[in-house]
């Protein structure tokens, strides 16, 4: 009877705590975006704020559903659940679409979709599969085998033409880099081919995935800011190239990261360093410039689709340029950027609201400008803030756990919420491109709300019950 | 473990993507203003409301111009649903295949812009937005339609005012508005694309004054441009207020009185107040319902056919048209033969017809019977004998000082310069001035004998009615004159300053009485040539001019046409209340022929306020008359 002790009693209050603040202000939000002055009350289930209560209360139920079923079932049943989800992502592909995308299962009027569910699943089999294997022995089969469980829906959930979510599967490789998934079997299997070469261990090979990730996000952040001017306020009308800014900004973190590391390191490690921090610098202006002069050189045809593909213009732009306005994420990006310091207040936007609409979307996709336009930069930094803190608790939940199995479904679950909160705040703040993915339990959306909290209360129950675990 | 030092580069991202995120909120929020300004253009929209324009009322407070409301048939495509073209044509009257012409029409040249990424011009048109698809109908046109428009969603009415002129009189004083054109309308000025500007007449003239002021409304704007709310309550906005009414010195009964005297007559009647300078009545011969250019649509309509109608009714004649005077000039020369020193009021001068033909007529004892018999020797002699004063040996040169003097003169009567009046398209004749016949003949290359038509106002002299009515007025002041003007008062302002000052002429007060004795017999003695301009019970001074039109075609071929009949006058002798010019292009006969009953009509019905029995039938001769090689 030690579990059902355990059912509150050892709970990660912290993370739950964040989560329920989270759904609180997600649907404060939602109703002051989308408030309507016919249907004042909350409640009302017509409207998307009286929904999002709804999802909200619906899963709940499903967390507390998921605290009463015993935690060992997803690392038993993680085949079935893996092949129960494929299944549905298939069956989607022969539905009609809505939104241009198939990936709705409709229930009548209301609907899900299985690529939100599909994570879950990913991580769940993932976390068995890598629990199994003796990854010590880094072999091509490893290799191949972790990547095919993530392959398998992405190229699904690709068929439904639904960018947002394959991208946000690449988080997994995240996760199976902490676990120690090395690339170092197919590129030695590539490299060692050329005769003479023998290398036992790449650099690049062990450390692919965060390399990797360093280089698209620096290549997006330089497409994106390639356009841009920066002013500063203190130098009026004088204007810089977004490149430079950029360049600038990396010299400041390099820097700072190095007093940072001078403060933990031992006299003998400063040099290594200082070393580091330079090569660092070196190599991200290098690649940073590499990908503005090189964009610069391509065909215009080329820019456009690159652009497309990234949302610096999107389709709607060649309507909309027309009358001189600008597109969505512009739209987005003067939301944010009248908050100010302290905001427009509560219900008081201008912009990101249903009832002037001048920002599309700005109860799902782009509820961020929404808030930061409320409440300025003092709440939007709180809410950053907040979303670091969510995924570094779970981190320090994930570090914490004896068996392997809960350990790297923890950490899906960290990188999930890092790739979603990323993407969409980014795309707010010019910082990524524009990707139809929510924000994690506050965008409305009943999918990603039950999805996310599905996610999330699996994560608490699997470590309110690490202790029963022995391996 | 292995592989545990790999969490710090997980943390790591992590934090650093929060602290990349908080800078970058930093710099858009609080360091960045240009988000601001772009939120605030995008969302809070300055709304102007401009107000109906001034109206205009005549100098008996009768309204000339006012404000008339239209109609529009608007519509939104995205709203439309199902339109049944038959039905709906059926309800406009108009054909399914006009109804597409016209949806065509609105989507292809709405607002026509460059497109920054094509860099071609294409339409701005947006199938959420309302266009007009019927403009400018009148009440009665709309409200045949109104009640049916429910069963077509996505068409409604609205409301817009015009101008609307009850008298139909009067158009070249008061002009006709247009759109304002490219160069006019900006972001920083006074017009909007589809606001209207004054195109002529006063309307232009006092634009500024007539316009108003416009109301701006701060609103918060949806993102089809739907007001949603007004800004901060309201607090920023103003109202927008319509000018005063512009009082004009004009009467205009008598303009529509004038108007149906000069009715297929080409020519202009211009009368003054002489006292204060206003211009009572401003005919323009052959003339145009003003009505007939309101709006767009109107605009459209019309005015190509009154810009290709060969007697040119949109062309100002008193204002614009400069024609030779005759012997209405023979006023001016004798007052300043006087001043000169180079006849006295009793010097006599036979008429002697070897230098000039004239009329019989005994010759004049001394100049009031010279103007009176308006003897064509006697003003050679006047003429010459101003343009000679023998202050240079050279007989040339002396020519050259003479008419200088002589135009310096004719300056100081307002004429041969610009009157500086309310008016547009004001032309300032011609007095030719030794630099002018310079250019002809060469300097110094001429003398009296070559210039010497232009003692009987013939020649190169050219006079605008406007101006020849001025000189009337300056008979009637005997000396004096305040510039012509239209507009008596904006709101209760009183006239413009200019328009408070005498002019005076370079002629003494007491030279004017022998003149003004001349054009009182011109009218009432016996040999008279003004006889017909008689109106029972008030003296009137007038003079008459006949002046020929006679032109060299190339080939040396003579052009003789009916000679054109003037005619200046002002009345009562004693106290002048109105001076009257009348010009009648080719009337045939003389100035009395036609010139001198319709100045006395004009007179007449001024001072009387009606025509009495005895002049009835010249009241309908005039009215009857079809003169000016009419087409």
């Amino acid at each position: 009877m030690r579990k059902n002790q355990s059912l509150t009693g050892s709970v990660d209050w912290p993370l739950l705590i964040v989560v329920l603040l989270f759904m609180a202000m997600g649907i404060a939000t939602v109703y002051s975006t989308a408030y309507n002055d016919d249907h004042p009350s909350l409640f009302d289930f017509s409207m998307v704020y009286g929904k999002q209560v709804m999802w909200v209360g619906v899963s709940l139920f499903l967390g507390i559903l998921v605290f009463l079923i015993d935690s060992d079932i997803y690392r038993k049943f993680a085949v079935p659940i893996y092949g129960f989800s494929i299944t549905l992502l298939v069956i989607v592909l022969f539905l009609p679409a809505k939104n241009g995308a198939h990936s709705w299962l409709g229930f009548g009027n209301l609907g899900i979709q299985p690529a939100e569910f599909a994570k879950i699943a990913v991580a769940i089999l993932l976390a068995r599969v890598l629990s199994d294997l003796n990854v010590n022995q880094q072999n091509i089969r490893t290799v191949l085998l972790t990547n095919a469980i993530l392959l398998l829906p992405m190229a699904l959930i690709l068929l439904q033409n639904d960018a947002g979510t394959f991208i946000v599967f690449t988080s997994f490789l995240f996760v199976m880099y902490r676990e120690g998934i090395s690339y170092d079997p197919l590129i030695l299997g590539l490299v060692n081919r050329i005769p003479g070469i023998r290398f036992k261990q790449t650099w690049l090979g062990t450390h692919f995935i965060p390399i990797l990730f360093v280089v698209i996000f620096l290549s997006i952040t330089t497409l994106l800011l390639s356009k841009e001017t920066i002013t500063l306020g203190f130098l009026p009308g004088e204007e810089f190239p977004g490149f430079y800014g950029l360049v600038f900004f990396l010299f400041i973190f390099c820097l700072v990261g190095y007093a940072l590391l001078r403060l933990i390191l031992s006299k003998r490690d400063r040099g290594r360093a200082l070393i580091i921090a330079v090569i660092a610098f070196v190599l991200s202006t290098t690649i940073s410039g590499a990908v503005n002069f090189g964009f610069d050189s391509l065909q215009p045809h080329q820019k456009v689709r690159i652009e497309l593909f990234l949302g610096i213009i999107d389709d709607e732009l060649a309507d909309q340029a027309k009358d001189g306005e600008d597109y969505n994420r512009n739209r987005a990006l003067a939301a944010v950027g009248s908050g100010g310091l302290t905001g427009r207040g509560y219900k008081n936007s201008m912009l990101a609201n249903t009832r002037t609409g001048h920002v599309p979307e700005s109860e799902t996709d782009f509820i961020f400008c929404a808030y930061a336009e409320e409440w300025g930069f003092m709440g939007s930094v709180v809410l950053v803030a907040m979303y670091i803190f969510m995924m570094l608790r779970i981190v320090k939940i994930a570090e914490r756990q004896r068996s392997r199995f809960n350990r790297v479904y923890a950490y899906s679950v960290a990188m999930i919420l890092f790739y979603h909160c990323a993407v969409n705040i980014g795309m707010n703040i010019e910082l990524a491109p524009v990707i139809g993915i929510p924000l994690p339990l506050f965008s409305y959306g009943g999918s990603s709300m039950m999805s996310f909290s599905m996610m999330l209360f699996i994560l608490l129950k699997l470590d309110s019950q690490r202790k029963d675990v022995l391996n | 473990m292995k592989y545990d030092g790999r969490k710090y580069v997980i943390i790591t991202f992590i934090t650093l993507i929060g602290i990349i995120y908080a800078f970058k909120l930093f710099y858009m929020q609080v360091v960045d203003d240009s988000w601001k300004l772009r939120a605030q253009e995008i969302a809070e929209k300055r709304r102007e409301i401009t107000p109906p324009r001034a109206v205009i009322l005549d100098r008996n407070g009768k309204k000339v111009v006012e404000n008339k409301t239209y109609y529009n048939l608007m519509m939104c495509e995205d709203e439309i649903v199902d339109l049944d073209t038959a039905a709906f044509g059926k309800l406009i009257g108009w054909t399914r295949e006009e109804i597409r012409e016209r949806f065509k029409e609105i989507k292809t040249e709405q607002g026509k812009f460059r497109n920054r990424q094509t860099g071609k011009m294409e339409s701005n048109y947006r199938s959420f937005r309302t266009y007009p698809f019927l403009k400018e109908m009148t009440a009665d046109e709309m409200s045949t339609i109104v009640p049916h428009l429910e069963q077509f969603p996505g068409f409604r009415e609205e409301v817009s005012s015009m101008r609307n002129y009850p008298y139909g009189n009067a158009a070249n004083i008061l002009g006709y508005l247009a759109e304002a054109n490219a160069e006019e309308v900006g972001p920083r000025k006074f017009y909007k694309n589809g606001d209207y500007i004054g195109r002529a007449g006063v309307e232009r003239y006092y634009e500024e004054e007539i316009r108003g002021k416009k109301g701006i409304k701060y609103v918060v704007l949806d993102a089809v441009n739907d007001k949603v709310a007004s800004f901060e309550n309201g607090k920023y906005d103003t109202t927008a207020k319509q000018a005063d009414p512009i009082h004009l010195g004009l009467d205009i009964e008598l303009q529509a009185y004038g108007e149906t005297l000069m009715q297929n007559k080409k020519g202009a009647i211009v009368a003054i107040e002489p006292k204060t300078g206003e211009i009572l009545t401003l005919v323009s011969a052959p003339t145009y319902d003003p009505n007939l250019l309101v709006g767009k649509k109107k605009i459209k309509e019309n005015y190509p056919d009154l810009v290709n109608d060969e007697n040119k009714p949109l062309f100002p004649r008193p204002l614009a048209s400069a024609y030779m005077p005759g012997s209405t000039f023979k006023t001016i020369q004798s007052l300043i033969g006087m001043q000169e020193g180079v006849i006295t009021e009793n010097t006599g001068i036979p008429c002697n017809k070897s230098v000039v033909g004239c009329h019989n007529h005994p010759s004049a004892q001394n100049v009031t019977q010279a103007v009176q018999m308006s003897c064509n020797p006697y003003f050679y002699a006047v003429t010459r004998r101003i343009i000679h004063q023998k202050k240079s040996k050279n007989i040339n040169e002396d020519a050259a000082i003479g008419l200088g003097k002589w135009a310096e003169y004719m300056h100081s009567f307002g004429l041969g310069k610009k009157l500086e009046s309310d008016l547009t398209g004001i032309s300032s004749g011609v007095i030719p001035d030794p630099k002018y016949y310079d250019k002809w003949y060469g300097h110094n290359n001429w003398r009296f004998s070559t210039i010497r038509s232009i003692s009987i106002g013939q020649g190169e002299v050219q006079l605008t009615p406007l101006q020849l009515a001025n000189v009337a007025a300056i008979m009637a002041n005997r000396g004096w004159y305040i510039t012509p003007h239209v507009v008596k008062s904006v709101g209760d302002s009183g006239p413009l300053e200019r328009f408070r000052k005498k002019n005076y002429t370079m002629v003494d007060r007491k030279y004017f009485d022998p003149v003004v004795e001349g054009m009182r017999r011109c009218v009432h003695e016996p040999g008279g040539t003004a006889r017909r301009a008689r109106i029972p019970g008030i003296t009137m001074c007038g003079k008459t001019g006949t002046v020929e039109d006679q032109r060299e075609l190339k080939g040396g071929k003579l052009l003789k046409r009916p000679n054109h009949s003037v005619f200046i006058c002002f009345a009562p002798m004693d106290d002048p209340k109105i001076a009257v010019a009348v010009f009648i292009e080719n009337a045939g006969g003389g100035g009395g022929t036609w010139a001198a009953p319709t100045a006395s009509l004009i007179v007449e019905k001024y001072l009387n306020g009606e025509i009495c029995e005895q002049n009835k039938p010249k009241e309908q001769r005039i009215l009857d008359a079809k003169l000016s090689l009419w087409e």
